[in-house]
């Protein structure tokens, strides 16, 4: 897991995407700081609607109409604000400074042509003029994945099976040399035994060429497999951003907790396991002020209805929740030595009344 | 009560360039289902377990073997006399976006076969409404909400427990679980897997759940049974919790091996197994069908094939001439107790049917 020095960093400050709704312009991102280390790989995990592929797609600046992005920055190292970017010099950049892998790569792949040909394609359009040693390039990728390059390269996409698709979706992003690689749900709908293989080769990859990496899926156990660091978005925001290490074993944000303690898996005691009361927010029900997971939420206070929780940072850990500020105040205030890490442990009936 | 013996299906594909192709599907599979019983079928992708589930609610014929509900062998009756029969056998599919039509309420989805179940059993109209309200209470949803409105108006969880209730409306006897819980968001997995548990307790219903997560199999209560199907044999059958720790199959061990750990948490098994190459359901069918990905592979097991059976030494069936019990699943680090230490409400399900 060492950093490559090379990697670019990604900095996402202030975003906002809002979509056109009948109701109004409705944020599905709102106000998200996050920053990618150079050389790791991050994981991105949210339910359905937590804004985690639109903040993907934000770094490529593709968000489609009806949304549009509303304010921020999304700085790549070597490239700049891609929110900046138009026309020409954005489609230059998809591809070559940021390589996208879609979710489910049957349906981003065209089924009418060869993958080959789309690797042609994809080299005529970004300009490239040895296109033998492009096809070189994506024979020695499709290799290091485990597969006979020139049969895909013949091959349709209907003749490879979903795992065999999702390394070409991979070698699509990587073969022009992009060194920011964003992977959309790289092993929904595939199985266990392709997922582990998959997860595998997207963290050796990683290492190998220097990259930056992000991943976004709704499964946390895909992410605890490759990412360095994880971050947790809820209702558009980021509400925990971590060490993954750190952000599993000691969850600290009310949502994180609740969502590790329902993940169905194969150690720990069945009975400690329950599902979140309630369900995911949709662009509609958003409440517009305070924190969007009070209603869920075990920790809630009078706080979180009218004022919304700004992330903070504490040895290296980001959380946005009133109920965690307030323990760690006490913490500090209590004792000033102490660290702030264990603050998020007691949250007595009598402390939450407190600041109630 | 609901057994298969011997359950063989082969699909036969017809004339393309490579000329006519047979695939094996389901090789002699033996099950049982007793009623408000549970038993999870898991593999991969292409290992028959949804040819047989779609066997099983009768949805796909078989070329031998029995299959016999409440004591009455199907092979012999023709299409018509077995539809009652298999009537008893309700499909939970897999996407509850797709399996509930979008243009009619909730109220008219329920209404029709409630209708059909008061004129089989002689009930008058007003009992049909009531029966809906009570079902949808039964899956933890608020009829006063759900029954007015349309499926794009619900969440994905609240669309699987309709599903569940639309099924629950032909008083089944087995429910047929398709990877139902796969496309639902992961913290309401669990509800879903909870009330699948709960339905056997209060109604006596059967669970046959299908899934390639084997760890979803774990909440359907302590009482579950697993088997494990490979290029539609069954390789390894038991207790749930028993399958899961201490597999003895190679191929088991393979599937338990590649589920994520949550690192933090939890810290990789000892042992994990790794299998070699990709399925290939094409390859010639000698010997035991996963020697050709396993390591611990002998002369043997490409010559042989292995039956399923007990060998007296472990608590489960198996179908390896090499069983042996490997720490493959990711064990705890403890933490959690802690974690679990502040209780919090369980309401355990997304019934916050808020407007």
């Amino acid at each position: 897991m060492t950093a490559n020095p090379t990697a670019p960093a990604v900095r996402v400050r202030g975003l906002t995407v809002v979509y056109k709704t009948p109701v109004g312009e409705l944020p599905a991102v709102s106000n998200v700081d996050l920053t990618l280390a150079p050389g790791t790989i991050t994981g991105v995990v949210g339910e359905s609607g937590s804004g985690k592929s639109t903040l993907a797609l934000c770094l490529l600046n593709a968000v489609q109409s009806p949304g549009r992005i509303a304010a921020g920055s999304v700085e790549i190292d070597g490239l700049g604000d891609v929110v900046e970017l138009g026309g020409e010099e954005l489609r230059r950049a998809r591809g070559r400074h940021v390589g996208y892998v879609f979710q489910a790569a049957q349906n981003s792949l065209n089924p009418l042509k060869t993958i080959g040909k789309q690797l042609l394609d994809l080299g005529r359009s970004h300009g490239v003029e040895d296109l033998r040693a492009l096809v070189r390039d994506a024979k020695d990728l499709l290799a290091r994945m485990g597969m006979d390059g020139a049969r895909v390269l013949d091959s349709y996409q209907h003749e490879l099976s979903g795992g065999m698709r999702q390394r070409v979706g991979i070698m699509l992003a990587l073969v022009l040399n992009a060194k920011v690689v964003v992977l959309d749900e790289p092993t929904t709908a595939l199985d266990m035994i392709t997922q582990a293989t998959i997860l595998r080769i997207v963290r050796e990859v990683h290492d190998e060429r220097g990259l930056t990496t992000l991943v976004i899926t709704h499964d946390v156990g895909a992410v605890a497999e490759v990412a360095d660091n994880l971050a947790v978005m809820y209702g558009g925001r980021v509400v925990e951003h971590g060490p993954v290490m750190e952000v599993l074993g000691s969850p600290r944000h009310p949502y994180t907790r609740g969502l590790i303690r329902a993940i169905p898996r194969l150690s720990g005691d069945i009975s400690l396991a329950r599902a979140l009361p309630g369900r995911p927010p949709t662009l509609g029900t958003l409440p517009a002020a305070g924190c969007v997971f009070r209603e869920r939420c075990d920790r809630r206070m009078d706080v979180c209805d009218t004022v919304e929780p700004v992330p903070l940072t504490r040895d290296g850990r980001t959380v946005a929740c009133h109920a965690v500020d307030a323990a760690a105040d006490v913490d500090a205030n209590a004792a000033p030595g102490v660290a702030a890490g264990a603050a998020d442990r007691t949250p007595t009936t009598a402390r939450r009344k407190e600041y109630a | 009560m609901i057994t298969g013996t011997g359950i063989t299906k082969t699909f036969k594909q017809r004339g393309s360039v490579l000329g006519a192709r047979e695939v094996r599907a389901l090789r002699e599979v033996d099950f049982a289902i007793e009623p408000g019983g549970a038993v999870s079928f898991i593999g991969e992708s292409g290992c028959g377990k949804t040819t047989l589930g779609r066997i099983i609610a009768g949805l796909e014929t078989y070329d031998s073997g029995e299959i016999v509900i409440d004591g009455v062998p199907m092979s012999g009756l023709g299409h018509r006399r077995r539809q009652p029969h298999f009537r008893r056998i309700q499909l939970i599919h897999q996407d509850p976006y797709s399996a509930l039509n979008p243009t009619r309420t909730i109220h008219q989805t329920l209404e029709a076969p409630l209708a059909l179940r008061a004129k089989q059993t002689g009930r008058s109209r007003s009992w049909v409404d009531a029966r809906a309200e009570e079902l949808l209470g039964l899956v933890g949803i608020d009829p006063g909400y759900v029954l007015p409105r349309y499926p794009h108006q619900l969440s994905g969880g609240m669309r699987q427990r309709v599903v569940i209730a639309r099924a629950l409306t032909m008083d089944p006897e087995v429910l047929v679980a398709d990877e139902a819980v796969s496309m639902i968001d992961v913290s309401l997995r669990l509800g879903i897997l909870g009330l699948l548990k709960d339905l056997r307790v209060r109604l006596g219903v059967g669970v046959l759940f299908i899934t390639h997560d084997i760890a979803t199999a774990r909440y359907l209560g302590d009482d579950s049974e697993l088997y494990v199907l490979y290029r539609g044999q069954v390789v390894e059958h038991g207790p749930t919790e028993t399958v899961i720790t201490r597999p003895v199959h190679p191929y088991t061990q393979s599937l338990l091996s590649a589920t994520p750990v949550l690192h933090g948490l939890e810290k990789p098994g000892a042992e994990r197994v790794v299998p070699t190459e990709a399925l290939d359901p094409s390859r010639t069918d000698e010997g035991c069908l996963f020697a050709p990905r396993c390591q611990f592979a002998t002369q043997l097991c490409t010559e042989q094939r292995p039956r399923l059976s007990h060998d007296g030494t472990t608590l489960q069936e198996h179908a390896c001439f090499h069983p042996r019990t490997r720490s493959v699943i990711p064990t705890g680090t403890g933490t959690e107790t802690e974690m679990g230490a502040d209780t919090l409400a369980d309401t355990g399900a997304d019934m916050g049917a808020r407007g």
